[in-house]
């Protein structure tokens, strides 16, 4: 087994020293922010983004579509991580975030006033994704572990089985199907959902990679040592729920454009949060670009290869889909491009 | 308005004591294990489901209702062991991953159950039919809603005789009290677990018929009973059994009160509520313990 790993390491480290320079262009330059890396592991980053960037070009319809989908389950996941990933504090409730935001935009349109313009009507939504954000962490934050996690679950159900009792506003059941969507040009749509998620991973890796994503994975290591050093754990959780609710508002805002209106299903249900906490925990909790991998690989899988390549109706799809996301999560813990990016590390020739 | 406060309080005690099986096996496993189950709606889901496949006249089998109710209970057990034993026993270090393989395992089941009987809900033959009309209440009850109180009664009394009258019963509660200690006095941690899920799946066997029969019996119907067990559980301290019961009893009664004063769609808000005022005043329940950190 070792000597495979080695006599493969022996081929990938010739290929991993040619692309060296132009990694090491990285490294003098963004290496203090984002973290250092090898040649191979450049590739993949650089490649992939690249890839990601011009699939309209050399995608399919079905492909282009599912990667759109992707985009925003990307922004989720990212988002779920930076609070939950690195906190420790494992929240149930993100599509409630997500949520407010698409609902708040449909509700502007539908309740108030159907010219309105997104330039009003998105920044009000992260406004509003914000504060509900701030109204679930600032209660929920007194608890710790599966308390913490109950009361986000309980913060769905709320949301939830509210949105009947007040149907005359929300639509119940059926939403609000009224909002106007970005563009019906695939090719142009695809930009609209891509484009903020690179921002917001840049963003979020920034942010995760300072000294705050330091103190936040402190808080998950040891809290009462966070406190103990003089750092008021409580404002950096609260922190971290602010910092993932704006994520969210945004992804929420592109998810209602993307589809034309909000209903429970789409929106708010905990299968959603429960999707959002698979994606980032199969690519890799704690670190940014594993759920955004995640996002990517189940998505794709899910809307394009289990759909329109395997042609399954749709139950056989879920139960696939479920059956995948457990499997993963019993025997690839840590998440599978964690395990890609150490594997790269490894192949990566002499680095000592 | 005393007919209508008396109805309450009748029918209000027959989901209670449903509610209070569900949230029994649920709060168990956790005191036991440190597990929060979420896969336990859907093998409340599961009871219900067995007890149609063995029972409903258009499928092969059309068992009398009793023995289906039986087979339900011994095949929601069965799987709620295998759970254990083939999957939660070897992630249960790993709370965040339990956490989600046990929900994965709630959808992955709900999509088998779609592709077997459909996504409509389906109706449950009652274990026993007939209805009994209280003319002092002034409402009508059914016979299979009085079965449902005193099958809930009779199963959380011999539950209560077994932990705190015989060996094998005291080791699950010493171990939902410490595990270290229990394993010092020699109990054996595996074999208490594994029981706590048979009992637990047992529970909610029996929960899923009722529930199925009482309320709705549909691929989506795991969610509810699990948001109650989790409510119910929360109020009532989580891992206390005693807590689980009265915070059943007071969810129930809620329950009951919203829907006859204010409509059925305030049917769970306002539990939800109360819920969330209990959470931020008593952050360890009625009866709960503080988590013990090992």
């Amino acid at each position: 087994m070792s000597s495979a790993t080695d006599r493969l390491s022996t081929a990938t480290g010739r290929i991993d020293q040619s692309l060296q320079p132009l990694a090491d262009v990285y490294n003098r330059l963004f290496g203090d922010y984002f973290g250092e890396m090898n040649g191979l592991q450049f590739v993949l980053i650089f490649g992939t983004a690249a890839a990601l960037l011009t699939a309209p070009f050399w995608g399919n319809f079905g492909l282009v579509r599912a990667m759109t989908v992707a985009a925003i389950w990307a922004i989720f996941a990212m988002s779920w991580d930076i609070q939950s990933g690195y906190t420790g504090y494992i929240s149930f409730g993100h599509s409630v975030l997500s949520g407010a935001a698409g609902y708040t935009t449909a509700m502007l349109i539908h309740n108030v006033n159907p010219e309105l313009s997104m330039m009003i009507t998105i920044p009000v939504s992260i406004l509003a994704a914000l504060v509900v954000g701030l109204l679930v962490a600032l209660p929920s934050l007194r608890l710790t572990g599966p308390y913490f996690s109950l009361i986000t679950f309980v913060s769905v159900l709320i949301f939830y089985r509210l949105i009947p009792s007040f149907s005359q506003y929300t639509g119940g059941e059926t939403g609000i199907q009224s909002v106007e969507v970005f563009t019906y040009d695939p090719f142009a749509r695809y930009y609209y959902m891509i484009i903020p998620m690179f921002l917001i991973a840049i963003v979020l890796t920034l942010i995760a990679r300072s000294n705050i994503g330091l103190i936040l994975m402190s808080i998950r290591e040891n809290e009462a040592a966070v406190n103990a050093a003089g750092i008021n754990a409580t404002k950096f959780k609260i922190f971290s729920f602010a910092l993932s609710s704006i994520p969210m508002g945004i992804g929420g805002v592109l998810l209602v454009h993307f589809g034309g209106g909000v209903d429970p299903t789409t929106f708010i249900v905990v299968d959603r949060s429960i999707e959002m906490i698979a994606i980032a925990v199969l690519g890799g909790m704690s670190s940014i670009l594993g759920p955004l991998g995640g996002a990517f690989f189940l998505v794709v899988l899910r809307d394009y290869v289990l759909t329109e390549i395997a042609g399954f109706p749709s139950p056989i799809r879920w139960t696939v889909f479920w059956g995948l996301v457990l499997v993963v999560l019993v025997f690839v813990r840590d998440g599978l491009f964690r395990k890609l990016w150490h594997g790269l590390d490894r192949f990566g020739g002499d680095r000592r | 308005m005393i007919g209508q406060l008396l109805s309450i309080l009748v029918l209000g005690a027959m989901i209670s004591a449903v509610y209070a099986l569900i949230a029994i096996g649920f709060t168990m496993i956790f005191g036991v294990g440190g597990v929060l189950n979420l896969a336990h709606g859907a093998l409340i889901m599961l009871g219900a489901f067995t007890y149609l496949a063995f029972t409903s006249t258009a499928g092969a089998l059309s068992l009398p209702p009793i023995v289906g109710f039986l087979l339900a209970v011994v095949v929601t057990a069965a799987a709620s062991y295998a759970l254990y034993a083939g999957l939660v026993k070897y992630i249960e270090d790993n709370i965040v991953i339990t956490f989600l393989a046990t929900v994965v395992v709630a959808l992955l089941l709900t999509e088998l159950i779609i592709i077997q009987f459909g996504s409509a809900p389906s109706q449950l033959i009652p274990v026993v039919s007939g209805t009994i009309y209280l003319e002092a209440v002034g409402t009508r009850l059914r016979y299979v809603q009085l079965l449902a109180f005193g099958v809930s009664w009779v199963a959380i009394g011999a539950l209560w005789y077994y932990v705190t009258k015989t060996d094998e019963g005291r080791s699950i509660l010493a171990t939902s009290m410490s595990t270290r200690g229990a394993e010092l006095t020699g109990v054996n941690l595996q074999k208490v677990k594994s029981r706590t899920w048979l009992i637990a799946g047992a529970f909610a066997g029996i929960a899923g018929v009722f529930i199925g029969t009482l309320q709705s019996t549909s691929p989506e119907m795991w969610l509810s009973p699990l948001a109650l067990a989790f409510i119910i559980v929360v109020i009532g301290g989580i891992g206390s059994i005693k807590g689980s019961v009265i915070a059943a009893y007071l969810i129930g009664y809620l329950e009951t009160a919203s829907v006859e004063i204010l409509g059925p769609s305030f049917q769970g808000v306002l539990s939800l509520v109360v819920l969330v005022a209990i959470l931020l005043m008593r952050p360890n329940g009625l009866f709960g313990r503080e988590l013990v950190h090992e």
